[in-house]
């Protein structure tokens, strides 16, 4: 049993808990993160990685529009690391209404959106595959963001500040004096000890879980309605510019280049359950086909990996108007000491990951007005740990990294360009760490192969570094194998069915892996989302229910 | 009955052109790629599991094929199998031993134990059937694919006392990073041998036998005795992941045989499209550099290899198909693709039906054309690398249509 005192416990190491403890640390309380698994590990690790400029919702949601555009500069500016800018282009393929273009310019001019029209051939200049039948093309200032990057980063700012950042912690109850909270209990996972930290006030940024918190805590029918949508990233970068619709918000009508991919989304259906989000074959074909409308030809290039998400929205019966008051547009804060005589706790969930901050400022500012404190909010004013203005990321960084040590290091995943520095480093700075984990932090598995050659030496070193035994790196490969497979079979054809086979040859037919010693420790991962459907024609539908 | 183009360098389609000439025939090999010998281990499997582990493969054979009527062992036979063994293990020689009807059993790079039916002579003193002597596992700083700690504690965990040691011994000066291939070049000269055996002799305890990864030469074929020699106690390579130099061993004595044997090759070139005439097959194209080469041709022996050679594929709306020659492909009836990665994906088991005679099917089960073969992994019903039997299929499959064609003659 270990217990920790402290002002604030935030409940959720997603991309709004990891601003919000960032805040409160920053405002000088003393904060605790807890999550259940590692931070970025649902939704803000979801995502297509991409960071509005607000044209998006210029015409649906003008008053987003303008925090987005607000909130793009200061997330370039203070996670300048994690950032691309890469530019967006909006355009008008043959398929869109023309009429929306002007609403959409219109709505940019009134909503403060920076945006520039060009002619399509200077937009075909700069991204020659996309649809040469596009009639309108307009310039504004979309970029990427690594959630992972921008959540580590908000999370050291924390921890200079004094805040701990307690991964793998699952809270287990909530401790009251009364109508207030006390403090929240938890379990180690990754242990199994007894955790009990003693609080003012809780935050729970749960996301698409913050009813279950709402709950502990004795408050009652916090309706969240996980909106579910899948994205799939396709191999190499098809656009270098974020490519967009011209149209009223719908499926599928963005590409976003990340890293060394193009990620296309996405798809919005309500799921029961975000640890049960499937991949329909449907959407899948949905996705593609939306491609071919922006990048002739999409279907002929090569499908990485898809995955499903939960947009955390809540939906509240109960929430009167005046609860609301200081809530933006898309982001909800449930005041649970009105709402339900409970004090010292807030919900916040919605919002965007382009908003991120400003949500985080806008529940810690009403946690300050509900302790009567009055402290400033300073998270806009300075950039986090590792990270320098002007200097935002390159998808050439690593190349020159590689460039520069490759006669001394050597590289343990091709795709991605890992060095072994870098794999060992992460293996010593936390010996726990599952596969997934070292993944998020070092794109490990996340390339072409997915993970077909640099797995199996990932686990290896880890052998050779002591940091876990043979039996153990056996258990891990096959966890991570499985993993990688949820959101590969849901869109395994074309180029990606021939790396498939060739990695089965390596791993079955040359290494026999399926004849290790079966290892006798039993990994119990967090859930990690459902594949519930193959591409197949063939295939029978199943439900949700079935694949459980 | 004379002109015979062979589709595919894999084991598949040297084994049908040995066959081929043998018999007389004018052989064109066409191939694509470099074959797929060099992603393989450097062994020779009929049947590893069926699907628990099989000692002797032979003697399970007749309950596979009862067990598996859509497998291509089912298709050929018994018999069949046993005689492209056979050929196979004539054609490559001492480059090749076992065929006493056991299967090897030998660790993998990770330290599992495969069971395989012939197997490099630079292997087999890796042998765990029987006896556990000590082994230590040999690592190089510079060689990724081949971690020791990790083989040497799955081998501790199968019984088999066994220590992990690291040299730090690059292949060429300061490069950190080499490949199995790299060292396998180095190892070509005897001053790099004699460093190696030095620098592993220092650590090699009394009684033990010393595991490295398959790196003991690549043309030198005098380079692994000589290093055992230097050394002065038992030796064994371990395959390592492509590009692995036991198979590419392999592949360039195959070759190298055949050449001699007058063989036909065009390299790196797709056929494209099969010309027919009165119902038969007459001819090829092949997608040279520049422009489409005819090959005429009495018979076709279709051998490019599966899903892994891109010769089968699943495009984006579900569909199987023969990427090359567009042949009518057999798919396996209901769900291809599932969940759970450790189950088996029938996707896999696609492929070309065949007849008794290795002739391509079309969906009514009446050959294509009389005169086209097809051969190893594009043949459908067969899990080839969860079997552990990929080079079976090939010889038995690439033996049958040689020998149908000599009977067409």
């Amino acid at each position: 049993m270990r217990t920790y005192d402290c002002d604030v416990v935030v409940v959720g190491g997603g991309s709004t808990g990891a601003g919000v403890v960032r805040d409160v640390a920053m405002r000088g309380y003393s904060a605790i993160l807890v999550d259940r698994a590692d931070l970025g590990q649902g939704t803000t690790g979801r995502y297509h990685g991409l960071l509005h400029s607000g044209g998006r919702y210029v015409v649906s949601d003008p008053h987003s529009a303008t925090e987005c555009a607000e909130e793009n500069a200061i997330v370039t500016r203070i996670h300048a690391s994690a950032v691309e800018a890469t530019g967006g282009l909006f355009v008008s393929t043959p398929e869109d209404d023309l009429a929306f273009s002007d609403d959409f310019l219109a709505g940019c001019h009134k909503t403060g959106v920076p945006v520039e029209e060009i002619s399509v051939a200077a937009a075909l200049k700069r991204e020659p595959r996309v649809n040469p039948g596009i009639r309108r093309a307009f310039l504004v200032e979309d970029g990427t963001v690594d959630g992972w990057q921008m959540v580590w980063g908000a999370a050291r700012s924390a921890q200079e500040y004094g805040a701990q950042i307690l991964t793998y912690h699952a809270v287990v109850g909530i401790e009251m004096t009364g109508s207030s909270v006390s403090a929240v209990r938890c379990i180690d996972r990754r242990s199994g000890e007894d955790v009990t930290i003693s609080c003012r006030f809780v935050i729970n940024a749960a996301g698409a879980w913050s009813h279950h918190i709402a709950e502990m805590a004795g408050c009652h029918d916090v309706e969240v309605v996980p909106g579910r949508g899948i994205m799939i990233a396709m191999n190499h970068r098809l656009v270098n510019t974020v490519i967009n619709r011209c149209t009223y918000p719908a499926d599928g009508d963005i590409l976003v280049p990340v890293h060394t991919v193009a990620i296309i989304g996405t798809t919005d259906v309500r799921a029961e359950d975000p640890d049960e989000l499937p991949i329909p074959a449907d959407e899948v074909q949905q996705m593609l086909d939306c491609g071919e409308i922006l990048i002739p030809g999409f279907r002929q290039a090569r499908a990485l990996h898809a995955w499903s998400g939960a947009r955390p929205l809540v939906k509240d019966s109960r929430v009167s108007a005046q609860d609301t008051r200081h809530m933006s547009r898309g982001m909800s804060i449930l005041d649970h000491q009105s709402r339900d005589g409970v004090s010292g706790i807030l919900t916040i969930a919605g919002g965007k990951l382009t908003t991120y901050r400003l949500m985080a400022k806008n529940i810690v500012d009403r946690m300050c007005e509900q302790l009567g404190e009055e402290r400033e909010c300073r998270t806009a004013d300075e950039a986090v740990p590792g990270s320098t203005p002007g200097e935002t990321y390159q998808v050439t960084h690593r190349l020159h990294d590689r460039e520069a040590d490759r006669r001394d290091d050597q590289i343990i995943c091709e795709c991605e360009l890992m060095s072994r520095t870098m794999l060992t480093d992460a293996l010593h700075a936390d010996p726990q760490a599952s596969m997934d984990d070292l993944r998020r932090h070092l794109r490990l598995g996340m390339g072409p192969c997915q993970g077909g050659f640099c797995s199996l030496r990932a686990t290896g070193i880890a052998c050779a570094e002591g940091v876990i035994d043979a039996e153990l790196a056996n258990a891990r490969l096959h966890e991570f194998l499985a993993h990688r497979w949820i959101g590969l079979w849901p869109i395994l054809y074309g180029d990606q069915v021939r790396q498939t086979a060739l990695d089965e040859w390596i791993f079955q037919g040359l290494l026999d892996v399926e004849h290790l010693p079966e290892p006798k420790v039993v990994l119990e991962p967090v859930p990690l989302g459902v594949a519930a459907q193959s591409l197949q024609s063939t295939t029978e539908p199943e439900t949700t229910e079935a694949v459980r | 009955m004379n002109d015979v183009v062979v589709v595919g360098g894999g084991i598949a389609g040297l084994l049908s052109a040995a066959r081929l000439v043998a018999q007389g025939a004018k052989v064109t090999l066409v191939t694509f790629g470099v074959g797929g010998l060099q992603l393989s281990h450097g062994g020779f499997d009929v049947l590893g599991y069926a699907p628990e582990r099989v000692d002797r493969p032979f003697d399970v054979l007749d309950d596979f094929i009862a067990a598996n009527p859509e497998h291509p062992y089912a298709v050929l036979g018994a018999d069949a199998v046993r005689l492209g063994t056979d050929f196979a293990s004539e054609f490559f020689g001492d480059r090749l031993v076992g065929n006493d009807g056991r299967n090897w059993l030998l660790p993998t790079a990770v330290g599992a134990l495969r069971p395989t039916y012939l197997a490099s002579p630079t292997m087999v003193n890796a042998e765990a059937r029987a006896g556990h002597d000590p082994v230590v596992v040999v690592g190089l700083q510079q060689l990724k694919d081949f971690q020791a700690e990790l083989i040497a504690g799955n081998l501790v965990k199968q019984q088999i006392p066994a220590r992990a040691i690291v040299l730090d011994l690059p292949a060429r000066t300061h490069e950190a990073d080499a490949s199995g291939l790299t060292y396998a070049r180095a190892m070509d000269r005897a001053d790099y041998r004699a460093d190696f055996a030095k620098a592993l002799g220092k650590q090699l305890l009394s009684g033990e036998k010393a595991l490295i990864p398959a790196i003991a030469g690549h043309h030198e074929a005098a380079a692994f005795t000589d290093l055992q020699t230097r050394l002065g106690a038992p030796l064994a390579e371990i395959p390592l992941p492509p590009p692995g130099v036991p198979g590419m061993r392999l592949n360039e004595y195959a070759s190298r045989r055949l050449q001699d044997q007058r063989v036909r090759w065009i390299l790196g070139a797709r056929v494209v499209a099969l010309h027919s005439e009165g119902g038969r097959a007459v001819s090829v194209d092949v997608a040279t550099s520049g422009h489409l080469t005819k090959v005429r041709a009495d018979a076709v022996v279709y051998a490019p290899g599966g899903f892994e050679s891109g010769s089968l594929s699943l495009d984006s709306h579900g569909k199987v198909l023969e990427t090359h020659l567009g042949l009518p492909v057999r798919v396996p009836p209901g769900r291809l693709i599932g969940p759970d990665r450790r189950s088996e994906q029938p996707l896999f088991r696609s492929g070309l039906a065949v007849d008794d005679q290795m002739r391509v099917l079309d969906d009514a089960d009446r050959p294509v054309y009389p005169n086209l073969f097809a051969a190893g992994g594009v043949l459908a019903g067969a899990m080839r690398w969860s079997e552990k039997s990929g080079e079976g299929i090939a010889a038995a499959s690439a033996v049958r249509a040689a020998d149908a064609i000599g009977d067409l003659a």
